[in-house]
């Protein structure tokens, strides 16, 4: 993994939203720019957190300060917090009962990313379980601590934290808590988000899905949801849990 | 006659009975319905709008993953996922006519009576131009069998030409056409208007990590700058086959020189397709640089590029 940080003139970005990032002089290949989340932003310089699996992102790790890159964005919707502050709910019989929920984050791989922000904005409030296959793939514990109410790391390997996987950690956690207390946010492959969505607990999920566009017009980037297939880039990149499908 | 305005008359082009600002068009499948590419720029300073192919009923499409990207190119199996000729009348074609703009629909279907239904409604709804897609590698039972047979194809054109007397009837030839000039005489002598092409080509990619196909459906169509060679060619087959009827480019145009190069091979016009996707703008600075190639040139209308090409080689 590593960071990547461009200056200039930088939009202001919400958390769940992504950028499509290409770099000049690479001629028609690779061809498409590559969906990255809003990491955060220090000062003028627009961070993004990557893992290296390719082509682009092999060349982003050559780049040096100065060479130019084209970002497109921010794009995509953003996690909603209002559960975050209260609940409205609203019966035959009762009034207006206010409820706050406590943020339940859960990343996996670069997923970390796309949640890193809205943990930000919500310091000192969330449970994140976060992980990895070993402790050397946990990113940023540090700064996650700072950031979370209580961050509990999870391992495959057990070399760090929890053994097993993040959403085991979770799982676990939630054992003789109320489910209902809890507002899901989850970000990582599509197997985690699978389980991460059958935890029972009501929130957000981003979705990861390939996309050439990022805009909305090519369909590329289908995700398969109660209500037929899905834009990720543009219905998305956040759904609520239970309108995604999972094979 | 639909006559625009247009201050700048250099690029204007015709096609049929269609007047167009400049020859750039969006290629069918890459703008949607337009909506989404309006948020990044001026719909109004294209040629035209090509929507996203649409059938009488909603399609579902293909499962994820859809899409892949190959060396110069990318593979897609989309499966002409649509809202269907309703939910178009009723919410995108609307929209899509805000602009001052021609729009161009595309339409497929899985029988000829299919494409005379979607066809008149089209009419009836007044788009300015219909695109027969008969050439969609992506699904099975629908359009690509009508692109392969000289037979069928030539009855479906001569159906729905029956039917429909105003839209521009533009119809979009398979790539996979055993002769595209004997396809293209066809589709003029049964009325077509124009003939566009070419839609992507069937191709497949392999991660050979996980020995697992890297698009869900296995084959795809190949687009983008990779087919470029190919699409030129096969446009200048096609001009070099019609009598009168203007010819359609498109294939791997990313620059205003890309679509030079259609035109000079004996395009009229040309659309731009997978270059959008890596920039929503970029329909607009082909306009531009075929704009500014034609003042580095000296030629004083776009017109006079289709079929330019001077076949004698000159070496240094
Ligand atoms: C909305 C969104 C946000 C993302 N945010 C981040 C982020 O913050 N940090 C980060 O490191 N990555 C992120 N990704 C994934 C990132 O886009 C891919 O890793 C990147 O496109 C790979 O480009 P490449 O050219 O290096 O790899 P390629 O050469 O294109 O592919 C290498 C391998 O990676 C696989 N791959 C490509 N794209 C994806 C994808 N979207 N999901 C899963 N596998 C893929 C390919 O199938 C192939 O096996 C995000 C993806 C999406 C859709
Ligand atoms: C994602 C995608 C979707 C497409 N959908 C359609 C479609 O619905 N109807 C159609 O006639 N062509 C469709 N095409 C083909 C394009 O219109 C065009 O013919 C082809 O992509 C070649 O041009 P390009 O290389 O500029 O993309 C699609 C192409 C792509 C890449
Ligand atoms: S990536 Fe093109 S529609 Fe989502």
């Amino acid at each position: 993994m590593g960071f990547f940080a461009a200056d200039g003139p930088l939009p202001e970005a919400n958390p769940g939203q992504f950028f499509m990032l290409g770099v000049k002089n690479c001629g028609d290949d690779p061809l498409l720019k590559r969906p990255f989340c809003y990491f955060r932003k220090r000062g003028n310089t627009l961070e993004i957190l990557y893992r290296i699996v390719g082509k682009m992102t092999s060349i982003m790790k050559g780049l040096r300060p100065g060479d130019e890159v084209e970002i497109l964005g921010p794009l995509g919707n953003v996690y909603p917090v209002e559960e975050v502050f209260f609940e409205c709910k609203k019966t035959e019989k009762t009034e207006k009962t206010k409820k706050t929920k406590n943020p339940l984050v859960i990343a996996g791989g670069t997923g970390i990313a796309s949640v890193y922000p809205l943990l930000e904005g919500l310091p000192g409030r969330a449970f994140l379980f976060y992980g990895g296959r070993s402790k050397k793939d946990v990113l940023l514990s540090r700064e996650l601590r700072a950031v979370s109410k209580k961050f509990i790391p999870a391992t495959d390997d057990g070399s760090l934290g929890f053994k097993g996987t993040s959403v085991d950690a979770a799982r676990d956690f939630l054992n003789g808590r109320a489910p209902d207390d809890f507002v899901l946010y989850a970000c990582g492959p599509n197997g985690m988000l699978k389980a991460a969505s059958a935890l029972g607990v009501q929130g957000y999920i981003a979705s990861e899905e390939k996309m050439a566009c990022g805009i909305g017009v090519c369909l590329g980037c289908a995700v398969r949801t109660k209500d037929g297939y899905k834009r990720a880039c543009k219905d998305g990149p956040v759904f609520k849990t239970g309108e995604l499908l999972f094979d | 006659m639909v006559d625009r305005g247009n201050k700048n008359k250099k690029l204007e082009v015709r096609i049929g009975g269609l007047k167009l600002k400049n020859p750039v068009m969006t290629a069918s499948g890459t703008a949607g319905y337009g909506a989404e590419l309006a948020e990044f720029f001026d719909l109004s300073k294209l040629g035209a709008i090509v929507l996203k192919g649409i059938s009488l009923v909603p399609w579902q499409g293909n499962p994820a993953p859809r899409i892949t990207e190959t060396r110069c190119g990318m593979i897609n199996s989309i499966g002409l996922q649509n809202v269907g000729l309703d939910a178009f009348l009723r919410e995108k074609l609307p929209f899509a006519r805000q602009w001052d703009v021609p729009v161009i629909a595309n339409i497929l279907g899985t029988s000829a009576t299919e494409y005379t239904r979607l066809a008149s409604a089209l009419e009836d709804a007044g788009v300015e131009g219909i695109e027969l897609n008969v050439s969609c590698p992506n699904v099975k039972e629908g359009g690509i069998a009508f692109g392969l047979n000289l037979k069928s194809f030539a009855g479906l054109i001569r159906a729905v030409r029956k039917k429909v007397k105003n839209p521009v009837l533009i119809v979009k030839l398979s790539p996979g056409a055993p002769s595209i000039e004997e396809f293209s005489r066809a589709a003029e002598a049964e009325g077509a208007d124009a003939i566009s092409l070419i839609n992507s080509i069937p191709a497949m990619a392999i991660d050979v990590n996980t020995r697992r196909p890297l698009i869900k459906n296995v084959i795809g169509g190949l687009s983008g700058p990779a087919i470029k060679p190919i699409a030129v060619r096969m446009v200048y087959q096609a001009s070099k086959s019609v009598k009168t009827i203007p010819i359609i480019g498109m294939g791997g145009i990313i620059t205003g020189e890309d679509a030079v190069e259609f035109m000079l091979a004996g395009a009229t016009a040309v659309a731009v397709g997978t270059a959008t996707f890596m920039d929503p703008m970029a329909a607009l600075k082909v306009v531009e640089g075929i704009g500014s190639w034609m003042e580095r040139q000296g030629i004083k209308s776009a017109s006079h590029i289709t079929g330019a090409m001077l076949s004698d080689i000159r070496r240094k």
